[in-house]
């Protein structure tokens, strides 16, 4: 243990290395931080790729779920950080690496943030009075069509970085190496613009042509994150602390339908200026939204109505868009993988989807996949992700 | 006024590519003395001007009807040409030209185009025609759906089955309206997907779990508490309709929305997969919009006759083509059609949805 301990500890050192190496690395850094009290992934800023790969674990007891938890911790230290990627030395033998980076890694601000299902805790580790007190199977909600074959499961996998290929490589790495362990039960591929083309664009837009995440919690706003994002010590399990509990969703998007829907009724339904993504009737994107200028059902009012009342419900949201061709009616299957992160799901989605149910959206918008997990604390002082729960 | 007229002529700019098609720009010189021409004649509907400045003061350019003002272009500098956009109605028009002391010019406008928003009565009528309608359809609805329930409650799974796909027709037909009341839409018209267990959920229920019942397992012996409900839920929805103020831009933006149905969970033969009964929902919702366009028709005729010529064509099309698949009172299954078949009327659908997406704007509504 203390070997394992000291590799990931080695491999931080070259981090080091590699940062000494480049000074001239232009901000954001290539590389990101996960050995804190918190993963990656979740407060860093969200990289143009990502894919959502959701597990089922094989592991019949504890030590097998320890088992699973240090490949991953050992998978994330070593693919996080740029090095040489071993080729193998005998043309005889299956190479080493997938070889879709070639001779090495580049840091590519890839982080693998792991998130664990409510089904972890039941009998099969004897967790179940480690459960985060507010996660449970994600339940059905009024306009949800949830495909079984695209929900849940025991453990989450957001990878997520500056290339497609650093992604599907780190992926591709982490499931020949867990294999034993973790069966791939699901897995959506999302993407944002990859460098805003002008300041106007700084916010992303989704698959509906609005801007998403304008009025998003301001994840350098560390008292708003301890707030809001992170489980503090003390209220639940003490394993907890540092974590989040994370939602996914899958929400495809009516394309052809709404693109053929009037402008006026678009941005009635959402509650901004498409162009702009200012609130209706204001001009600047990030002008505070006039209620009485917003229709009763208009999303951005539902989603956040500015109530007192309603400051304990911000979620930091940390999306993607998905496209994936055609479904069987030849119609473009593509839309939101919304993720949230949040302290308290009940205080967080939760009531926040409450408020949403039955919005003028619905008509455009299906949610079939998905699911919620909770987010492990960052590694801190631990030999490998999830020891706190474990031991 | 002029700070909002300034605003409006930006976002006419800003609208770029997507703003609608300009017919070719008048043009229009205003030198020292007049306009040139003094007399224009235009057609109704979007007009764009392009007027210079011939003269040697700072231009403001007016479109006058009576005393009011229509449309004004500011500050054009000497030397300077602005373009202005419009929509006019027909009737005689002055245009400034110039020094308050020089002549008007004349803009007649001809045609028959009406734009913009409708007067609201217009629609009273059309409405109120549909209203009746649509309760003839809620009691249809009511009767076919007791005649349904009753046979399965009876065990008569061959006459329950015969009956399944008629009692569908008056709520497919209406289903924009049904639709309004989305407690009373989910437990009748819910599908198997909309559930995590499917078929197996204890939350199934309405017309697909009977459905299920009668073709996938051929068993009703525990399907009477999915078919009471059904008719108690056919009879609230026939109470709610009776008691409803459609809202214009509801049945105004219903035969899109119809279509959309068709678009949307209809031509992948998902909606009646267990009965293939599709073609039967399919034909009601045309005939659901069908309605809904002849009794807009003498309201869209006068604005875009072009338009109303193409989804008259579409929907006679679509029709003929159901037509084609008719066995006596009822339809072929779907699943004789072919992928060729299924294609073919995908692109029709497709092209109706995106002509009867523009209704309502152009009656001036905003579709709810």
């Amino acid at each position: 243990m203390t070997t394992r301990r000291s590799l990931l500890l080695g491999l931080g050192g070259a981090l080091a290395l590699a940062e000494a190496v480049c000074p001239a690395r232009a901000a954001p850094p290539a590389v990101l931080d996960w050995r804190g009290p918190h993963q990656a992934g979740i407060a860093t800023p969200p990289t143009p790729f990502a894919i959502f790969a959701a597990f089922d674990l094989l592991a019949q007891d504890r030590a097998d779920l320890r088992e699973a938890l240090r490949l991953l911790s050992d998978e994330i230290a070593t693919q996080t950080v740029p090095g040489p990627i071993p080729q193998g030395d005998d043309p005889l033998m299956p190479p080493p690496d997938n070889g879709l980076l070639g001779e090495g890694r580049a840091g590519q601000r890839l982080s693998v943030t792991v998130s664990l299902g409510a089904s972890v805790f039941d009998d099969r580790f004897g967790l179940a009075a480690r459960r985060p007190r507010e996660l449970t199977a994600m339940e059905r909600f009024p306009n949800d069509a949830i495909d079984p074959d695209l929900a849940h499961g025991d453990l989450m996998l957001q990878i997520s970085a500056d290339t497609r290929e650093a992604v599907l490589h780190a992926l591709r790495a982490i499931v020949r190496r867990t294999g034993r362990v973790l069966v791939p039960r699901w897995q959506i591929e999302g993407f944002l613009p990859a460098r805003p083309a002008a300041p106007a664009e700084a916010t992303p837009r989704n698959m509906l042509g609005f801007k998403d995440g304008t009025s998003n919690i301001d994840r350098d706003d560390a008292a708003a994150m301890d707030r809001l994002v992170w489980v503090p010590p003390g209220s639940e399990p003490a394993w907890t602390a540092g974590g989040s509990y994370q939602v996914v969703r899958l929400i495809r998007n009516l394309v052809e339908r709404w693109d053929r829907t009037q402008l006026a009724a678009q941005e009635a339904i959402m509650g901004r200026h498409r162009l702009s993504g200012a609130p209706l009737g204001k001009t600047e994107e990030h002008d505070t939204p006039d209620m009485a200028l917003l229709p009763d059902k208009a999303h951005i009012r539902l989603a956040n109505p500015r109530q007192p009342e309603s400051a304990a419900n911000l979620i930091l949201r940390r999306g993607y868009n998905y496209a994936r061709g055609l479904d069987r009616a030849g119609r473009m299957d593509m839309g939101l993988i919304f993720v949230s992160y949040q302290a308290s799901l009940d205080a967080g989605f939760r009531a926040v989807q409450a408020r949403l149910n039955g919005e003028p959206l619905e008509e455009y918008v299906k949610p079939f996949g998905g699911g919620y997990f909770f987010a492990l604390p960052g590694l801190g002082s631990q030999d490998h992700l999830g020891q706190t729960l474990l031991d | 006024m002029r700070a909002f007229s300034q605003m409006m002529a930006l976002a006419l700019m800003a609208a770029g590519a997507a703003a609608p098609a300009w017919a070719d720009p008048i043009a229009v010189s205003v030198g020292d003395k007049g306009c040139e021409p003094m007399q224009l004649t235009v057609p109704a509907g979007k007009v764009q001007f392009m007027i210079t400045n011939a003269s040697s003061r700072v231009l403001e350019w007016e479109i006058l009807e009576g005393v009011m003002i229509v449309a004004e272009q500011e500050k054009i500098l000497p030397g300077f040409v602005q373009r202005l956009n419009v929509t006019l109605k027909a009737g005689e028009y002055a245009m400034t030209c110039g020094l308050l002391s020089n002549p008007k010019g004349v803009i007649r406008v001809t045609g028959a185009e009406v734009t913009g928003a409708l007067d609201p009565m217009a629609l009273v009528g059309p409405v109120a025609e549909y209203k009746v309608w649509v309760k003839a359809e809620a009691d249809a609805l009511v009767a076919a759906t007791a005649s349904f329930t009753e046979a399965v409650k009876a065990g008569d799974v061959a006459r329950a089955r015969a009956l399944y796909a008629p009692a569908r027709v008056s709520y497919e037909r209406i289903e924009p309206i049904a639709e309004l009341f989305s407690d009373l839409d989910a437990s009748m018209d819910a599908r198997a997907d909309d559930w995590e267990l499917r078929e197996k959920d204890p939350g199934f229920s309405g017309f697909h779990k009977l459905e299920y019942d009668l073709f996938a397992t051929g068993d009703v012996t525990g399907s009477g508490p999915a078919a009471d409900r059904l008719l108690a839920d056919a009879r609230d929805l026939q109470g709610r309709i009776l008691g409803l103020t459609l809202p214009p831009a509801v049945v105004v933006g219903g035969a899109a929305a119809l279509i959309e149905e068709v678009a949307g969970s209809k031509i992948s033969g998902e909606e009646d997969r267990y009965s293939h009964t599709d073609l039967s929902d399919f034909a009601a919702n045309i005939e659901g919009a069908q309605k809904i366009v002849t009794l807009l028709n003498p309201l869209i005729a006068p604005r875009d006759a072009d338009l109303l010529a193409r989804i008259s064509a579409s929907l006679a099309e679509v029709t003929a083509v159901l037509d084609s698949y008719r066995l006596g009172d009822a339809y072929k299954p779907y699943t004789d059609l072919t992928e060729a078949d299924r294609r073919a009327l995908e692109a029709r659908i497709a092209a109706l949805a995106e002509d009867l997406a523009l209704v309502p704007g152009l009656l001036g509504l905003q579709a709810s």
